[in-house]
């Protein structure tokens, strides 16, 4: 009597352990072991769209948050000085080319009259008409100059996307190579997420990616598109021609670093709009067949 | 999968939200329980509560994964 319930007491007692554990496990390979993020993040690359001359604002033809294809005009720089450059390159190219015409007419006139004309006379005339083609050519140059500052002024989107942050008036002033407002490339529209280094031997480039946007119940479907090649460092820094700065050793807690994967789009659920900086929950859809990287236990 | 609930502008990681649930439905089942003679079957009846709590925990999420999605979606 006594063993046969000492052995029931430890059957039972074995078997609900045994549940307890296998639910564990299932527990914590959902939530520690596949690959999933709450750390994504919509991104795009942003152009800071900057004027190549400087002037002026006379027309800006966007507004803030609009949507323009590539090419489209985005603002007018004032063209007064930059036309007036351009007439005055004409003006020079055409005296050039003036000049050159008399000097060819003189060399040609000395050659048929070779007899009479002295050879340092001849030498000097075809020495003129070779400068003056050199000028005229350098006049040619000046003139595509001016007007490629002309063409300038108007300054148009350099790639489809979004102006963002545009609080460019008529009258502002802008000067060449700073930047007046942001563009969102569209086309570079994608997802981030930052995964667990231990999470990334489960994360292959093609995977299929589900993400969910916070507070959208549709899923977007992508898949990765690459994962990053590295990260800084931490525990080192970074300056060289110094002996090296290395952390003290921190053996008890380790943090896992995290690497970010980059999932491009392929569906977005209808009317969804991807709004930059977003963020996302990814969850990477595990694959069929063996593992190619395998992972240490307990992960 | 659902990997956050807002919980009144506090995004929570939902196995959170699913082990609450899981050990208030543990505790249920616990007091529903509570007439049998359990220490005639176990050592410790404490590890039926850890069973409970860790089963309902994991069938929680399970359903969860399965069906909220699809609920969310229509």
């Amino acid at each position: 009597m006594m063993i046969s319930e000492s052995f029931r007491k430890t059957f039972f007692s074995a078997l609900l352990l045994a549940v307890a554990l296998l639910a564990l496990y299932a527990l914590w390979v959902r939530y520690e072991v596949e690959p999933t993020t709450r750390d994504g993040k919509v991104k795009a690359d942003i152009v800071q769209v900057s004027p190549d001359v400087s002037g002026w604002v006379t027309d800006v033809l966007v507004r803030d948050n609009e949507a323009v294809k590539k090419g489209d005009v985005l603002l007018v720089i004032d063209q007064s000085r930059y036309q007036l450059a351009r007439d005055e390159a004409e003006e020079n190219l055409e005296t050039q080319q003036t000049s050159l015409a008399q000097a060819i007419r003189e060399d040609n006139r000395n050659h048929a009259l070779s007899a009479e004309v002295d050879t340092e006379t001849m030498e000097r005339g075809t020495e003129k008409v070779e400068l003056l083609k050199l000028a005229v050519a350098q006049a040619k140059t000046a003139l595509g100059v001016a007007q490629l500052n002309l063409d300038r002024t108007v300054l148009r989107a350099p790639v489809n996307g979004i102006v963002s942050n545009m609080t460019l008036q008529p009258g502002d002033y802008l000067t060449a190579g700073h930047g007046v407002m942001a563009m969102v490339d569209t086309d570079s529209l994608r997802v981030e997420g930052y995964f667990e280094e231990t999470k990334i031997p489960a994360v292959h480039v093609g995977d299929k990616a589900q993400v969910r946007l916070m507070g959208v119940a549709d899923p977007i479907e992508g898949h990765v598109e690459s994962i990053a090649a590295g990260v800084v460092d931490r525990e080192r820094e970074d300056a060289p021609n110094t002996l090296d700065n290395v952390n003290p050793s921190f053996t008890w807690v380790r943090l896992a670093q995290r690497i970010p994967v980059r999932i491009a789009i392929d569906h977005v659920p209808d009317n969804l709009p991807l709004i930059v900086g977003t963020t996302a929950t990814i969850d990477i859809k595990p694959r069929s067949g063996e593992p190619s990287v395998h992972r240490s236990w307990p992960w | 999968m659902i990997d956050e609930l807002n919980i009144f502008g506090v995004f929570m990681p939902a196995a959170l939200v699913w082990a609450i649930i899981g050990g208030v439905l543990a505790y249920g089942t616990r007091l529903a329980l509570q007439r049998l003679p359990l220490e005639r079957y176990l050592w410790q009846t404490g590890l039926l509560d850890l069973a409970l709590f860790f089963l309902f925990w994991w069938g929680v999420s399970a359903l969860a994964d399965i069906f909220l999605p699809f609920a969310m979606a229509h």
